[in-house]
């Protein structure tokens, strides 16, 4: 019960109690369990699994346990949903959490993460641009247009505006399903100015996608269901992540994936406020977002490093295929976090009633 | 107090009585881990779900309102319900006679069957779920086959409402064909020898005999197949539209995407009430305590 806090969250100060009290006597054993592997120095990170998670697991994880003897335990995929309720409950699964930075802005504004204690991250460790919102860059993630060579043998789809042009390049398409990205791309696709799509004209990006609508054949959530699609050739384009795609390129596919308009997100680190490791986690995400542990990731999976000087552990061939490249990076988007975080609640309502209607 | 006498005639029967209060405890005390269990575990979850829905994030029935108004919201609701209803009669049309066979012929054809059903049963529905994804795929065998016959490429299999409903039916058949069998085996086959002594034509043996001795396993396996399929949620994501979207998938959408707890609660107040009525009706006519056999 003393893990029960009152969170200074007026409105729902009333089930947080009841939440809290519920889960105490619930989960009463299992937080005692916790504490007493929290003594043995273990962190406990929320993060997305499958191949994600491995290459977590060879650049972090494992060095940080080498050089700090603080053991790593993983929970997957990363849930926001979870995080609120961990910190409404008191009852900790995970210490530090893999998180969107639209999402973290929004949990930091939520009371949900964990003030930077500075007295274990220094500055003059990170580098700049580091800190967001209370948690510190970890990765850049490009979402892109995908496509099928073998499909396209006069040359593929170069731009949005092409992936809309169903008469110049047929085929089956798909396309994430995540409301901001689809409607950021349907408004390059009808000629907004990169730099002028935030903030969203809303009504002009649904008005477009109707247009694409009935020739999607797959809105996919899971990264490893957009590999799939493309592997088999269910589709022959797609909106798909970056490093997915560069994946099956290297496994020999006629895949090739396009840089002009897409989307660079960053993924950060953040801590749940009041988690019962939150020193050691401050400890880890310091170590992680150094150059060294940054590129080993990025060489593993093509995400890119927000540490400008893991550039100097990555080889060319490698560079040129992460979103941060300058080259990748001039010619994408960089969404507004601040509108997203504020935005994204009503847009996905609407955009799933869009989708079942 | 009493006397001497009265005293030692007492303790005999103060004994017996505290004997046979320990009889009437002993039921209590060993119903009650699990009632505990269920209390902690499962009614107080619901409970808090229940308030959830009516508070969160303030108190109004607001949520039980937007269920019933927004189109997208009700019609979910019926198309959960409807997919469940054709879901249910696809597995009652291809079950029945497979439990027919198992529990009417001896031999190695009903261990063959019982094997089938058993491991199709024991098999993750994930799995059986990415099958389909293989069957009925570009480059899978139902492609292959119009391949092969000429017939060019196939009609869009995957992903339509079809390729969802076959995957539901595919994973729930099992319930059914293990529900009607359970009834089915224990009709005794003196009962159609009799019917056929009597003159009855095989068929019609059937249809007055057998039939209607095995209702019961019909409603048992209708019943379980139906409320496991109310709750169905990854089958339907991943081999379905969104225009199928089915109540467990909303409720996660509202939980995970948009943190709306209150309205999640009330639409899984609403599935639950829902299960909860057509378990009342079933135990009305039938008795819950048939269902398992």
């Amino acid at each position: 019960m003393s893990r029960a806090r009152t969170i200074d969250h007026g409105r729902r100060r009333f089930l947080t109690r009841g939440g809290a009290a519920a889960a105490a006597s619930v989960l009463g054993p299992l937080v005692i369990t916790e504490r007493s592997i929290a003594q043995t120095r273990t962190v406990y990170v929320n993060t997305w699994g499958g191949s994600w998670t491995a290459a977590e697991e060879a650049a972090f994880f494992k060095p940080f346990t080498e050089q700090t003897g603080i053991k790593i335990r993983t929970v997957a995929p990363v849930s926001y949903a979870k995080l609120k309720a961990q910190v409404q409950s008191g009852s900790y699964e995970w210490d530090v959490t893999a998180i969107t930075q639209a999402d973290l802005l929004r949990a930091d504004r939520e009371g949900l993460v964990e003030p930077i204690d500075w007295t274990i991250v220094k500055k003059e460790k990170l580098f700049p641009n580091a800190v967001y919102a209370n948690g510190l860059a970890y990765c850049a993630l490009g979402t892109n247009l995908a496509y099928r060579t073998d499909k396209f043998p006069q040359g593929g789809p170069k731009s949005w505006a092409d992936f809309w042009d169903v008469k110049k390049f047929p085929g089956h398409r798909s396309m994430l399903n995540n409301p901001v990205r689809s409607l950021q791309f349907a408004l390059v696709a009808d000629g907004v100015p990169p730099d002028k799509v935030f903030p969203i004209d809303v009504d002009r990006a649904f008005k477009k996608l109707d247009q694409i609508k009935p020739h999607i054949k797959v809105w996919w959530t899971q990264g490893n269901q957009s590999q799939q699609l493309l592997r088999d050739g269910e589709v022959d384009m797609m909106v798909m992540w970056n490093a997915r795609a560069s994946e099956l390129k290297q496994q020999g596919l006629p895949v090739e994936l396009v840089w002009n308009g897409a989307t660079i997100t960053t993924t950060m680190w953040g801590i749940a406020k009041n988690a019962p490791n939150r020193k050691a986690a401050w400890e880890f995400i310091q170590f992680a977002v150094q150059a060294k542990p940054q590129a080993d990731f990025a060489n593993r999976l093509y995400y890119g490093p927000t540490n400008p000087d893991a550039y100097r552990y990555v080889s060319p061939e490698v560079a040129r295929q992460l979103p941060t490249y300058p080259e990748n990076a001039k010619v994408a988007i960089k969404p507004d976090t601040v509108w997203e975080a504020e935005h994204t609640a009503k847009i996905q309502e609407r955009f799933t009633q869009w989708l079942a209607g | 107090m009493a006397g001497g006498v009265t005293a030692t005639a007492a303790l005999p029967r103060a004994a017996a009585r505290r004997r046979a209060r320990r009889g009437a405890a002993t039921p209590w005390l060993l119903v009650a881990p699990s009632c505990l269990v269920l209390i902690v575990l499962f009614l107080t979850p619901i409970g808090y779900v229940l308030l959830l829905s009516v508070t969160d994030p303030n108190v109004s029935l607001g949520h039980y309102v937007r269920i019933v108004t927004v189109p997208l919201y009700s019609r979910v609701m019926v198309n959960t319900f409807l997919t469940s209803l054709i879901v249910t009669g696809l597995c009652l049309v291809l079950g029945f006679p497979v439990a027919y066979v198992m529990a009417r012929r001896r031999g190695w054809i009903t261990t063959l069957l019982v094997t089938i059903v058993a491991m199709s049963f024991w098999t993750g529905f994930l799995v059986r779920t990415y099958a389909w994804l293989v069957i009925l795929g570009n480059k899978g065998p139902v492609a292959a086959a119009y391949a092969a016959l000429g017939l060019g490429s196939p009609p869009r299999l995957l992903f339509t409402s079809f390729s969802s409903t076959l995957g539901m039916t595919h994973i729930l058949l099992p319930y059914m064909i293990l529900a009607l069998y359970a009834v089915m085996k224990k009709i005794d086959p003196s009962y159609l020898k009799a019917a056929a002594s009597l003159g009855a034509r095989p068929g019609a043996a059937f249809r007055s005999v057998f039939l209607p001795l095995s209702l019961p396993g019909v409603v048992n396996g209708c019943l379980l197949v139906f409320v496991v399929c109310l709750g169905f949620f990854v089958t339907p994501v991943l081999l379905g539209t969104p225009r199928d979207m089915m109540i467990s998938q909303l409720i996660n959408q509202q939980i995970e995407e948009l943190l709306a707890w209150g309205f999640a609660s009330a639409v899984a107040v609403v599935l639950l009430a829902a299960t909860g009525i057509l378990l009342t009706i079933y135990n009305r006519f039938a008795g819950l305590d048939r269902l398992w056999g």
